[in-house]
């Protein structure tokens, strides 16, 4: 039986199970606000330098009940599963709620909080999508100044300098912890599956990046290298603002698949980049904002020098990947708009894929597995015969 | 009452406005043989600026709709199914990439081509049809405040015509009201947004300077919106005289007049045909006459339009004596606050205009304007189009469903439909609720319990 206090195996119940952390964390830091802030790209670290602990709201993977009232049946899972969490009380714990992405879908899920939790105040500070505008670096900085501001006047004391150099500094290190683990991954070792990573991401959108960054340290010090087996490489793909189910990671790699890299949201997306550690932290921050959609391209931006089919196109050759599965929230339009760009850039490559196109509630688990190995077996008829 | 007798009585000057929208389309199908540039554009009205500027201009939505109207969209839906946009995407957009994809297989870039070839679908003989006969663009704009697929969709246009093209887009922040002081055309938020759009369409004149090679004549912008404030001005006193009981025109007729105002070029023809409008409701109220013959219920449409579906359902809720008399499409959408408007620099009244799209709103400011609308109109109900594939206008439909319900007494129903994809509409649905609603209104009314009272 795994060893429940195990550093892996906390930084997992955190992962599952927020709320616990939320507590325990007012109780250790009593008067101090926590913030939800809505994904994917709210700068945590300028909250997290007002002294307050910004979390990022996770799915909760409960089913839709008094949300059905509050928002359409075809707005994806993630946002009716927020709305749900604000009718029947799961947001209660956060003093406030933070957004900077303009996805309609999102913005309609804040409507719901503002409407059925008018005492919690919800800001909505919309971060420029057009990313290749010649003014867009100018308004981002903008933006990130007013969430400082904002910062300011939530919590009565001015967001310092020193404190979002601080706070920089701090993410960019559990950052770099976790994003090494990725690599590691990319370049051969299966030590950590997708399902413990997924956790790992997940954790450190929840918890303060100190101590997160100290549990993951001590997790990874137990850990040894492990050599990938002879599974079906696999690059999985997307799920960009909230994370995929636990049970459909497991059935992937119990169909004779690997994962060698992602770039999802609870992935290697999310920690993609760095803020720059010198100069003004405010303008460091927002060229974070614009370099993640280099590093990794979302189809939620618009830019048009850079493609996220060559992106994954890249990313395949480097992890030695030998397919890639799109998964693809129900109803989520960016990802819907940009699916045959990518089908036509891996096809083009001579790259096996499969699109899962997941649901809220419910896993067609048969359904999905007969379709992963489908897929391996047509990666493994790719494979070179041994002479 | 004969329950399938048609008592719709839709106006008949709309019927000159489908003819000069029937030429608008010919003239731009046939605008490349005269020389002209084309631009394709998204979201609010940017067509007095592309008229200004001497470009042939073609509005996405417009498209969509104008095949969906006709019955028309199904070449291009399955040219862009075949593609691999899914058909839970904003049918607006998938159904003018379909056009990409059928134009560009036109030009012989064979992204579909000849029947069989690529595709067990879509071959020549569909592709001839109107949708494939929109002509390619020259460049790209985006003017989409509100949804974000809008931005998205002309960022895959740009990909689909494989990079080549020039695009430029405008951005326009959300209208959330984050500070104490906001609210409908009021507040610092309202005024820097305002400002901030402004100063990207002046980026927008030296754009299109750089692609036509020409300079920019502001007295022709400045002339053009003369005449839009002031088509839009006779739209507006229009729509108030539809607060007559019974109404002498319906939101059927309106849906008729979006695409004039949305994107015909800004002159004469445009004036005369709203006066027309007017004039004609006008002449509608001094005799008497109504939109919908014995006027019982009065309604309120909340959602764009199911185009597919325009002539049936103003039959359909005639047939109940239900006037549709207002909705957010119409009276919230479509320069519709013209007094913005300052003709001799007309750039800063037209940013206004495009942040007031009807999607560019939080529901706070929905709120207001549904129940303003509701009170003025009178309205006994309201139906909610809860359009598939637009998360932007469903969003906060079922909060304003409650908020109207709560704070003016008025039930609701909703119905699902599309704005360009049939298979989405629901007849049953829609008939069941539409009559259990009324017959609910019955119900208070025999009881004597007006609106206000039975709120409190």
């Amino acid at each position: 039986m795994p060893d429940a206090t195990a550093p892996l195996a906390r930084l997992g119940q955190v992962a599952r199970d927020p709320r616990g952390y939320i507590e325990r964390w007012r109780s250790a830091h009593p008067g101090r606000p926590v913030v939800g802030v809505l994904p994917i790209n709210f700068p945590r670290e300028i909250a997290y330098a007002a002294g307050t602990l910004p979390v990022v709201v996770q799915d909760d993977q409960q089913p839709v009940t008094e949300g059905r009232s509050l928002l359409a049946e075809f707005y994806c899972g993630y946002t009716r599963n927020l709305a749900d969490q604000a009718a029947t009380g799961r947001l209660d714990g956060y003093d406030a709620l933070f957004l900077a992405d303009h996805c309609i879908q999102l913005i309609g899920a804040a409507d719901v909080v503002r409407a059925v939790l008018p005492d919690t105040p919800v800001f909505f500070g919309m971060l420029i999508s057009s990313m290749s505008d010649t003014w867009a670096p100018g308004k981002i900085t903008e933006m990130m100044g007013e969430f400082r501001a904002e910062f300011g006047s939530f919590t009565g004391h001015p967001v310092t300098g020193e404190a979002l150099a601080a706070s920089i500094r701090a993410h960019n290190r559990d950052r770099q912890l976790i994003r090494g683990l990725f690599d590691e991954r990319s370049s051969g070792n299966a030590a950590f599956t997708p399902g413990q990573l997924q956790d790992i991401v997940g954790a450190s959108m929840i918890m303060d990046p100190v101590e997160h960054h100290a549990l993951l340290a001590e997790a990874v010090s137990a850990v040894r290298d492990a050599p990938r087996d002879d599974r079906v490489r696999v690059h999985l793909s997307a799920h960009l603002c909230h994370a995929p189910r636990r049970e459909l990671l497991d059935l992937i790699e119990d169909s004779g698949v690997i994962v060698v890299d992602d770039d999802l949201f609870h992935g290697r997306r999310y920690v993609s980049t760095d803020v720059d550690e010198t100069g003004d932290p405010i303008e460091a921050i927002a060229r974070w904002y614009a370099q993640r959609n280099v590093n990794i391209p979302c189809p939620t931006r618009v830019q048009q020098d850079v493609d996220w089919d060559a992106y994954l196109v890249g990313a395949v050759r480097s992890s030695g990947a030998e397919a890639v599965i799109h998964l693809l929230p129900k109803f989520c339009e960016p990802h819907m708009l940009y699916y045959p760009e990518l089908r036509k850039g891996l096809d083009a490559a001579g790259i096996p894929q499969l699109l899962l196109e997941t649901e809220h509630e419910g896993l067609p688990a048969e359904s999905f597995r007969t379709r992963v190995e489908a897929l391996v077996e047509r990666v493994r008829r790719k494979r070179p015969v041994p002479a | 009452m004969d329950a399938t007798q048609d008592r719709s009585n839709r106006l008949s000057v709309t019927r000159a406005g489908g003819q000069l929208i029937t030429d608008y389309w010919e003239d731009l199908f046939t605008a490349r043989e005269r020389g002209q540039q084309i631009v394709w554009y998204n979201g609010g009205a940017l067509n007095p600026i592309f008229q200004a500027a001497g470009l042939a201009w073609c509005h996405g939505e417009a498209f969509a709709a104008r095949l969906a109207a006709q019955r028309l969209e199904g070449p291009a839906q399955l040219a862009g199914a075949e593609y691999g946009y899914n058909a839970e995407l904003c049918s607006y957009a998938r159904t003018h990439l379909g056009c990409s994809v059928l134009t560009l297989g036109n030009q012989g870039q064979a992204l579909q081509g000849t029947e069989g070839e690529h595709t067990g679908v879509v071959g020549i003989n569909d592709s001839q049809q109107l949708a494939a006969r929109l002509p390619s663009p020259d460049f790209f704009v985006n003017n989409y405040a509100g949804c974000s697929t809008g931005q998205q969709w002309d960022g895959i246009s740009f990909r689909v015509f494989g990079k080549q093209l020039p695009i430029f887009g405008i951005s326009h922040p959300f209208l959330w009201g984050n500070k104490p002081d906001a609210g409908y055309l009021r507040g610092e938020e309202w005024e820097s947004a305002s400002r901030y759009v402004a100063g990207q369409l002046r980026e927008l004149v030296s754009f299109l300077e750089a692609q036509t090679g020409r300079p920019f004549d502001y007295d022709a912008l400045s002339e053009a919106m003369t005449y839009i404030k002031r088509a839009a001005e006779l739209r507006r006193e229009g729509l108030d005289l539809c607060k007559a009981k019974p109404a002498p025109a319906t939101f059927w007729d309106w849906i008729a007049c979006v695409a004039p105002i949305n994107f015909l070029p800004g002159d004469q023809g445009l004036v005369d045909y709203f006066a027309g409008v007017r004039d004609e409701i006008a002449g509608r109220l001094a005799a008497g006459v109504s939109g919908v013959r014995d006027e019982k219920y009065r309604l309120y449409f909340d959602g764009i339009m199911n185009w597919n579906k325009l002539g049936f359902l103003s039959r359909k809720f005639a047939e109940h004596g239900a006037a549709v008399l207002c909705g957010r499409y119409i009276h919230n959408a479509f320069w519709q606050e013209p007094q913005l408007i300052d003709t001799a620099d007309p750039l800063l009244g037209m940013a206004k205009h495009y942040l007031l799209c009807p999607t560019n709103h939080g529901a706070k400011t929905l709120d207001y304007l549904t129940l303003r609308d509701c009170r003025e109109y009178d309205v006994d109900g309201i139906v909610f189009h809860s359009t598939r594939t637009c998360r932007a206008f469903t969003g906060p439909q079922r909060l304003l469903a409650r908020s109207a319900q709560d704070k003016l007494g008025i039930p609701s129903i909703f119905f699902e439909g599309d704005v360009a994809d049939a298979s989405f509409y629901k007849e049953e649905i829609l008939e069941s609720r539409l009559a259990a609603m009324l017959e609910a209104i019955d119900v208070r009314r025999s009881r004597g319990v007006p609106l206000a009272a039975a709120v409190s």
